[in-house]
This record gives structure tokens, C-alpha cells and sequence, in this order.
């Protein structure tokens, strides 16, 4: 008798596990790559370590060649580290002295400023590219960290607005009452009481910020020349696609999940954090 | 870590005056930044569009002379039956419809195996484009060890090169995984909103679960379905990124290329060094007109003046 | 404690009058009821008071000093919101030391004062706890205390016991009386509930649409009602209103109904004589004023409502119903004839156009 829904049930679980399967397959596949000599589809023909020994010196020679290297992985690491942190507290400190001030005063040109905000925040930045160019190189910032990390945050900015302004709209004004007439002025109702209870915007914004400096490409690819400053995206993008593209796939797996690292640890442990930006912003596709 | 405002503003009356000073503290820096590296290039992309710029970053105008020439552009109408091609194929299989479907299914389903499904999905969004591009590269290898290959091996099929054969398919495979994701999340937190009660009322009135999805869900998440189609149609209609990670418009000249990544192109990775900043910038500005028409059209029709709620402070 | 003085106050929320030309003196020590439907001002008038709102016009004195332009921090007053406005991310003891802290006071006084104030109000063992683990009752007493702690000159409440339930309202407004009156503090109390501000209030000032309809007592409001509005909006079952024009025959003033005609007792031909015969007027009588089984008038039993010791006793008197207040056990049958009167010295007659009470 319960056979019936039962038997609906597991076809649309079959359905769904299919579509889904790409997806584990691909992560799967990754995985499996960084650990084995080969792979047949999924199957690897035996398992090593021998990728990993890059984590030793960082350094990554290209096959055939004495004397092209890449850039180290240690100064790739920190470069994208040092990028992804300054991106990522810019954007929390601006968009919530921003967003704090656009929720909660009334000043001469607020509704223009929010409405500005607010269109942008929709607007694909990625389209300014050259007009960006043009503006770094005038401004003697192009192949710099600092160009990009100011580029992006411009970007950025509106959505991290809108944002911190939704968690700051969503404190009872009583709240923010009750503190003055308890004794505090305005800012001090802000510094005790408002940003206390809006940490869960600034953690989304902080993380938000973190992994799209983390991953950020496109400025890199066109706003930086030198090696020196390269990051992870560009990294990967030179083992896969680049000159030299013939390399060891183990290898080239080994440094993407290194990459990724930040990303799964997000992923896991930080996920509510996540949604919430997807739920109040746009998407880069 | 004590803020003390006290120490800036001494009396009363002086912080009633000093009030809209703060203000601009805390507004100036973030309108600085949005204001050069954001307002500025909008205006400098539509200028540059009027020059033919090059990598001297030499003002020669040219008036209208990038527009006239996209119309005898050969390459700019193929690239546009392209794009429309990109934009509306991966919309309606991926942006929306796959998603409409995952949400649908998983909130159908046990809540935790269906809160897991969409993690997964999540997974693309939030991985480098660089690493995400890398997995499809390798799978649609056309070695006979590639993922692909392997799996339509079990089928009996010879290995191809998929990037090669099929290079459409990559490209809305790869953008269709990742774009996913944005609507399902909306359409989730619009289906997990609708009240429990009218799912009861269809119920109780002998409707099936095909029935309570067709006549009372899907009506009621309308808004949110326009919103991700609006929404998702420039997004779709700008992003050039993982196209440029998979194909870069190849296989041969301007197979997958899309508008935006041929502004792209002519810009930053002409062969032989010929940059073409203005023919480029052109290109962008119609881009650049475009999206702040859509936006300016989410701006009424999602009502998003609502969110403009009035300040009740007034000290 | 202070006296506070409304002095033609006005707020205006872009073209909305929040608040119109509000008069209003609030003596040392006094329980005072703001008392109105929701939007008519009192919430404004309140936040005015607090230093929250700027007002658009008129002034505000605490004592003789004026009040405008001192910041709400500097007002020293107390003040418990409808939704209790805890701080989520203290526990109960620092919010209740917030105002303190606030202060600068030493660290072992605030300790003392917290726990005293606490202890006053039944809360000492729920210190360490979060705003989120209490029940609705136990916030409401953090907010007291909070309120309290800091020993206001003024104390402000926005309907807080709105969110309570039924049994622990009752229980409430006795325990804040008694607290007012123990510590002498100047209060103003918000609420849309008559029941609340008649028996917690020393004096009720009712606003309507922004505008001030009557301060003062709960009896002379009770008795002495000065427009339509006021005594429609005081007593737990509503007054009747029977309209009709003021008729003059033999020399008796009578309202003439539809199918009705009330004789207007002797006392008040006085006040009416100014009045033009063929005024359109409104007799109001309150249900606890109207007599049955016997008298002048007749009607017909419309329907009976029991509230157990008494019976609201609806009669059709041929195009209006009235209320009656009868005790309970009597007997009345639905459908049947009825007589009724009413207490003569306690007819109010209101001018139809402006609601004024010329009785």
C-alpha cells in the first residue's frame, strides 16, 4: 500500500542524484588526481604521495626545461592570502560604516546615495574592464596587489552596502531607542549596541570579501604583468592553459586543492554565512 | 577595545552640529571608491568607446566611428547570434529551469538529504573559476581515460575530444553548473516561505503532489521567478570568464565567442599586439547600457524602493 | 522627581499630524495615561518626551528647565518599550547595569543596584541568562529594572503590557501601581486599553488623531465626558448612542428618533435652551445607566450576551439597538417585549457635527 509513494519518491531521488552526479565527479576526480600515479575515468592505477613533495620547497619545474620556473607556491600563497584579507576588511569596515549610515540617518542626499547603491549593486562591474585599466595605469597602479584589491572593492562595495544596510534595517529601532535614553549617545548606541548585533553581516561580508578576493581571476589575468605578483587563479590558470601547459596533472591537482582550502573549510563550517550572501546579492554568473 | 566618542564630541549643542560631520566619515571613503572605480569608468568606457585607443592610451576621436564600424563588423553578428545563443540556452536549462527543479525536488524530499543535494550544488559557486574550469578541461579530455570518455566507453562510444566535437556544450555545462545555484537559493527560501497551510488546503481538497507543485507553488513563487530570470539574464549576458577558462572563444575563430569576452579580446589579448581599447570600450558600452537599463528595471519592478525604509531617530 | 509641561507640541511626519498643539502638565510624582487608538500621537508624544523625536513646533519642560535641545542621554529618564527592547547580546544583568555602566559608577555599586533592583521585581536568579531564554513576562521585568536602575526623574512606558497574557496583565498592573506609588516617580504611561489607564492612572489624557479630547481624572472622564470620542472610547461596554433631532413639545425637550422619542429630564432644559430646535443631536447613555423591567420606554429583546455576574441585554427600539448592563440571573426571553428607562442624571447629549457634549 505505501509502495506507491515510496516508488515516487526514490525516482526523484534517482533524477536527482543524477544531475548531481557531475558534481561529485568532478570534485571526486580532483581528489583522486592529487593522490594517484594514474586514472583510468575514476579508477586510479595506484596511489602515491609524490605530488604532495611540492609543499617542500614550493617550487615547480617545468618538465623538459632547466630553466623555467614557475613563480614559488609559498609567494603565490601569501600574495593571494595578503590580497583576499585586505579585500575582505575593507569591504567589512567601509560597507558597514556605509550601510550604518544609509539605514539609520537622515541627511540631505540619502535617498540619491541608496538609490545608487542599490542599482549598482546589480550593475556587472565586469564590464568596466577597460575604462579600470585605463583609470589604474593613470594612477600608476597597474601591476599592483594594491590596483586590484581597490578595484574590487569598489565592486564589491554596493552589494556589501546593501548588505550590512539589510542587517542594520533589521534591528528594532527600539533597541536603538532604548540605549539613548539609557544613557549613550548616538555613536555609542552604534559602537555597544547596533554592531554587536549585526556580527553575523559582517561575518558574511568578511567571508564574502575573503573568497572573492581568494578566487578573484579576471583583474588579475589582465591587471597584473609580473610573476611576482601572481596569485593562485593565475597559477592554475598557467598549469592548465598557459605556455608551458604540458605538466604533471598530480601536481596540478595538488596545488588546486591547496587552493581550494579555504573554500572547503567555508564550505563546511560556514555555510549559513554563504547562503546569506547568495540570498541578498548577485552572482558572478 | 573601548570606542569613546566623547573624546571628539565634547557638548551637546557642538555634536548636534558636528553630527552630519560624522555622517560624512562614515559615507566619504565608501563613495570615494564607488565613485572613481566605479561611477568614473562607466562615463570612461563610453568615451574611450569614442576614440580608437590603443595601448598609448592616445585620445584620438572618432566619433561615432566604433558603432558604424560594429555594423559592418562581419565577426559582431555571428558573436551576437552567439551570445543569444549562450544566454537563453543556459537560462532556460540551467539558471532556471535546473534550478526551479532542484528546488522543487529537494524541498520535496527529506529535508536533510535535500539540504545536502543543494551544498553540492553549491560547490561550483564558491570554487576558483580557475580550479572549476581546470575539472571540466580535464574530464572533456579526448584521451580514453577522461572522465567523459570513460563513461561513454561503457556504452560502447569511441573517445572524442569534447572540447573539440562539442564546444557548446562545454561552455553551458561548465556555466550552467555554476549558475545553478543562485536560483535555487532563491527558489528555495520562496518555497520553504510559502505557508504550511495552503499546502494542507490543496490537500484537503484531493489535489496531488503534482498538482499542489503545479497550482499552488509555482504561483506563488512567480515574483522570485522573474526576479532570477531578470536577474540572471545580465548576469549571463556580461560574464565572459569561464568561457575565456574553457574555450576561449575557439575551437577556430569566434566558435564560442560571446560579446563580452570579445570586447575582451580586442582589448587585452590581440595577437601581435594590436589593442584595441576604443573598437573594445564600444563594444562594452552597449553592455554598459544595457545593464544599467536592467538595473534601473529591477530597481521599479522588484519595488526595490521598499527597502528604502525611513530613519526614527532623529537625535 | 520633576513636573513635565507640554507646550503647543506638535510633530508632523512630512504633511502627517503626528502630534497637533498638545497641552499637556504632568505634575511631580503623578501617574499620567496617554489613552488613544493606535496612530493617534501618544507613541510620538512619548518619544518626544524621551528625546528621540524632534518636536516640529512647541516646547518641552522638565520642571522650568527647557528640554528641546538636550539630548535623550541627559533627560535621565526611564523608559519601558512595547517590545521590551532587551539588548539580545547581554545577559540580564548587563542590561540591567547598562544604564549604570553608562554612568561611570563604580563596579561594586552597580553590582549592589543590579541585584537589589532584581530582587525587587522577582528576577535575581535569572542574572546570567540571555533576553532569548526568558519567557514574555520575565523580559517585561528586565525592562522594569533597567528602567528603574538608573533612578529616572521621569518614568516612560509604551504599552508594556501589551504582550502579555490576559492573567498576568491583571497581575501586572497592579504590581506597577504599587511600584509608582512606593517610589513616587513621575510616569507617563501609553495605552491603547481604557481598562489599563482608568485603574493605573492618576489622571488619562485621551488623544485622537494627534489632537488632545480631554485630561483629566478617570471619574470625570467617566462621568463628565466632553465630546463623542471620549465617551465612546471609556467603559468596558460601550455607551449608546442614539441619534435623533432635539424637539421641543408642552415644553419638554424630547429627541426624536425614527420610530423613537426620548423625554429630556427637566435638570437640563437650562443648558439646552440655547440649542435651535431642529438640531440634529446625540443621546448618549451608558449600558450600566439604562433600567429594565420597568419605566417609560419600550423595545423588543434582541439578543441576550451572558458575561456571567451581569448580561449585556440588546434592545431594538426600531432602528438602533441599545445596550443594557442587567445582573445576571435575570430573566429575559429573545423576541420578547421589554421596558426600560434611563438614569436621568447620567444622559449625555452631543452635538451631532462636532461631537461636543452639550450634557
Amino acid at each position: 500500500m505505501r509502495i506507491v509513494p515510496l516508488l515516487k519518491n526514490s525516482i526523484v531521488y534517482i533524477i536527482l542524484l543524477l544531475v548531481t552526479l557531475p558534481i561529485i565527479l568532478l570534485y571526486t576526480l580532483l581528489f583522486l588526481q592529487s593522490i594517484s600515479v594514474n586514472l583510468n575515468g575514476v579508477i586510479p592505477n595506484g596511489f602515491t604521495l609524490d605530488h604532495w613533495s611540492i609543499l617542500s620547497t614550493g617550487n615547480i619545474r617545468v618538465p623538459g626545461t632547466t630553466t623555467q620556473y614557475y613563480p614559488n607556491l609559498y609567494l603565490v600563497a601569501s600574495n593571494t592570502f595578503i590580497l583576499a584579507v585586505i579585500i575582505a576588511f575593507t569591504e567589512v569596515v567601509l560597507s558597514s560604516l556605509a550601510g550604518y549610515a544609509l539605514s539609520r540617518y537622515k541627511f540631505a542626499g540619502r535617498s540619491q546615495i541608496l538609490t545608487l547603491t542599490l542599482i549598482l549593486h546589480a550593475f556587472p562591474g565586469i564590464t568596466l574592464l577597460i575604462a579600470l585599466f585605463y583609470v589604474l595605469n593613470a594612477l600608476g597602479l597597474y601591476n599592483s596587489l594594491i590596483g586590484v584589491v581597490i578595484v574590487k572593492v569598489a565592486l564589491d562595495l554596493p552589494l556589501g552596502i546593501w548588505i550590512m544596510k539589510g542587517f542594520f534595517d533589521g534591528i528594532p529601532w527600539d533597541i536603538e531607542m532604548s540605549a539613548l535614553v539609557d544613557g549613550c549617545s548616538r555613536l555609542g548606541a552604534w559602537w555597544r549596541v547596533i554592531m554587536p548585533n549585526v556580527r553575523n553581516g559582517l561575518m558574511a561580508v568578511l567571508i564574502f570579501g575573503f573568497l572573492s578576493g581568494w578566487s578573484e581571476f579576471i583583474y588579475v589575468l589582465t591587471f597584473i604583468a609580473s610573476q611576482d605578483y601572481w596569485t593562485f587563479s593565475m597559477f592554475v590558470y598557467a598549469l592548465t592553459t598557459g605556455e608551458y601547459s604540458y605538466i604533471n596533472p598530480g601536481i596540478t591537482a595538488t596545488v588546486a586543492i591547496i587552493y581550494m582550502i579555504p573554500v572547503i573549510i567555508f564550505f563546511l563550517f560556514a555555510q549559513k554565512y554563504l547562503l546569506r550572501i547568495q540570498i541578498a546579492g548577485k552572482s558572478t554568473v | 577595545m573601548r570606542f569613546s566618542p566623547k573624546k571628539f564630541f565634547v557638548s551637546n549643542s557642538f555634536t548636534r552640529k558636528l553630527h552630519k560631520g560624522y555622517l560624512y566619515v562614515f559615507l566619504l571613503p565608501s563613495l570615494g571608491f564607488i565613485v572613481v572605480f566605479f561611477l568614473i569608468p562607466v562615463i570612461l568606457t563610453f568615451l574611450i568607446g569614442l576614440t580608437k585607443m590603443d595601448y598609448s592610451f592616445r585620445w584620438d576621436w572618432i566619433g561615432l566611428g566604433n558603432y558604424i564600424y560594429i555594423l559592418r563588423d562581419k565577426w559582431a553578428y555571428k558573436i551576437l547570434g552567439n551570445t543569444l545563443f549562450y544566454v537563453f540556452t543556459t537560462l532556460a536549462f540551467f539558471n532556471v529551469g535546473m534550478a526551479l527543479f532542484i528546488s522543487i525536488a529537494t524541498t520535496h524530499i527529506n529535508d536533510k538529504i535535500g539540504s545536502i543535494f543543494r551544498s553540492i550544488w553549491l560547490l561550483p559557486r564558491i570554487t576558483p573559476s580557475t580550479v572549476y574550469a581546470l575539472l571540466w578541461l580535464w574530464a572533456a579530455r579526448g584521451e580514453a581515460n577522461s572522465l567523459f570518455n570513460w563513461l561513454t566507453s561503457i556504452f560502447g562510444l569511441h573517445p572524442i575530444d569534447w572540447k573539440l566535437t562539442y564546444p557548446w556544450l562545454l561552455v553551458i555545462l561548465v556555466n550552467g553548473f555554476v549558475g545553478t545555484s543562485f536560483g535555487m537559493i532563491i527558489f528555495t527560501a520562496a518555497l520553504k516561505s510559502i505557508p504550511e497551510d495552503y499546502i494542507r488546503a490543496a490537500k484537503v481538497d484531493g489535489a496531488s503532489t503534482l498538482q499542489i507543485i503545479r497550482y499552488v507553488e509555482l504561483p506563488l513563487i512567480k515574483w522570485p521567478l522573474l526576479f532570477v530570470t531578470a536577474y540572471q539574464t545580465l548576469s549571463l549576458l556580461t560574464s565572459y570568464e569561464y568561457i575565456l577558462l574553457v574555450t576561449d572563444g575557439g575551437p577556430g575563430l569566434y566558435t564560442t565567442e560571446v560579446w563580452a569576452l570579445y570586447s575582451y579580446h580586442l582589448a587585452f589579448a590581440q595577437y601581435g599586439g594590436i589593442v584595441k581599447f576604443g573598437y573594445g570600450a564600444a563594444l562594452a558600452t552597449i553592455l554598459v547600457i544595457i545593464g544599467l537599463i536592467m538595473s534601473v528595471i529591477y530597481w521599479k519592478v522588484f519595488r526595490f524602493r521598499e527597502l528604502m525604509v525611513e530613519p526614527k531617530i532623529e537625535v | 522627581m520633576v513636573s513635565v509641561k507640554l507646550v503647543n507640541l506638535s510633530k508632523y511626519f512630512h504633511n502627517v499630524k503626528a502630534v497637533d498643539n498638545l497641552n499637556l502638565e504632568i505634575k511631580d510624582g503623578e501617574f499620567v495615561a496617554l489613552l488613544g487608538p493606535s496612530g493617534c500621537g501618544k507613541t510620538t508624544t512619548l518619544l518626544m518626551i524621551a528625546g528621540i523625536y524632534k518636536p516640529t513646533n512647541g516646547y518641552i519642560y522638565f520642571d522650568n528647565r527647557l528640554m528641546n535641545d538636550v539630548p535623550p542621554k541627559d533627560r535621565n529618564v526611564g523608559m519601558v518599550f512595547q517590545s521590551y527592547a532587551l539588548y539580545p547580546h547581554m545577559s540580564v544583568f548587563d542590561n540591567i547595569a547598562f544604564p549604570l555602566k553608562l554612568k561611570k559608577r563604580p563596579k561594586d555599586e552597580i553590582r549592589r543596584k543590579v541585584k537589589e533592583v532584581a530582587d525587587l521585581l522577582g528576577i535575581g536568579e535569572l542574572l546570567d541568562r540571555k533576553p532569548s531564554q526568558l519567557s514574555g513576562g520575565q523580559q517585561q521585568r528586565v525592562a522594569l529594572a533597567r528602567a528603574l536602575v538608573k533612578e529616572p526623574d521621569i518614568f516612560l512606558m509604551d504599552e508594556p503590557l501589551s504582550n502579555l497574557d490576559a492573567k498576568l496583565r491583571i497581575q501586572m498592573r497592579a504590581e506597577l501601581k504599587k511600584m509608582q506609588k512606593t517610589f513616587k516617580i513621575t510616569t507617563i504611561y501609553v495605552t491603547h486599553d481604557q481598562v489599563e489607564a482608568m485603574t493605573m492612572a492618576d489622571r488619562i489624557a485621551v488623544l485622537n488623531k494627534g489632537v488632545l479630547q480631554q485630561y483629566g481624572s478617570p471619574d470625570e472622564l467617566y462621568n463628565r465626558p466632553k465630546n463623542i470620542f471620549v465617551a465612546g472610547f471609556i467603559g468596558s461596554v460601550p455607551m449608546n448612542f442614539i441619534r435623533g433631532a432635539l424637539k421641543r413639545t408642552n415644553g419638554d425637550y424630547i429627541l426624536e428618533g425614527l420610530d423613537y422619542l426620548f423625554k429630556i429630564p427637566r435638570t437640563y432644559h437650562d443648558v439646552l435652551k440655547d440649542i435651535e430646535v431642529g438640531t440634529e443631536v446625540i443621546l448618549g447613555v451608558r449600558p450600566e445607566h439604562v433600567d429594565i423591567g420597568f419605566g417609560e420606554y419600550s423595545g423588543k429583546v434582541y439578543v441576550v450576551e451572558p458575561l456571567g455576574r451581569d448580561q449585556i441585554i440588546h434592545i431594538d427600539i426600531g432602528g438602533e439597538i441599545i445596550r443594557a448592563l442587567a445582573p445576571g440571573d435575570y430573566k429575559v426571553e429573545e423576541g420578547k417585549d421589554i421596558k426600560f428607562s434611563f438614569k436621568e442624571d447620567k444622559i449625555h447629549i452631543f452635538d451631532k457635527k462636532s461631537g461636543e457634549a452639550y450634557i
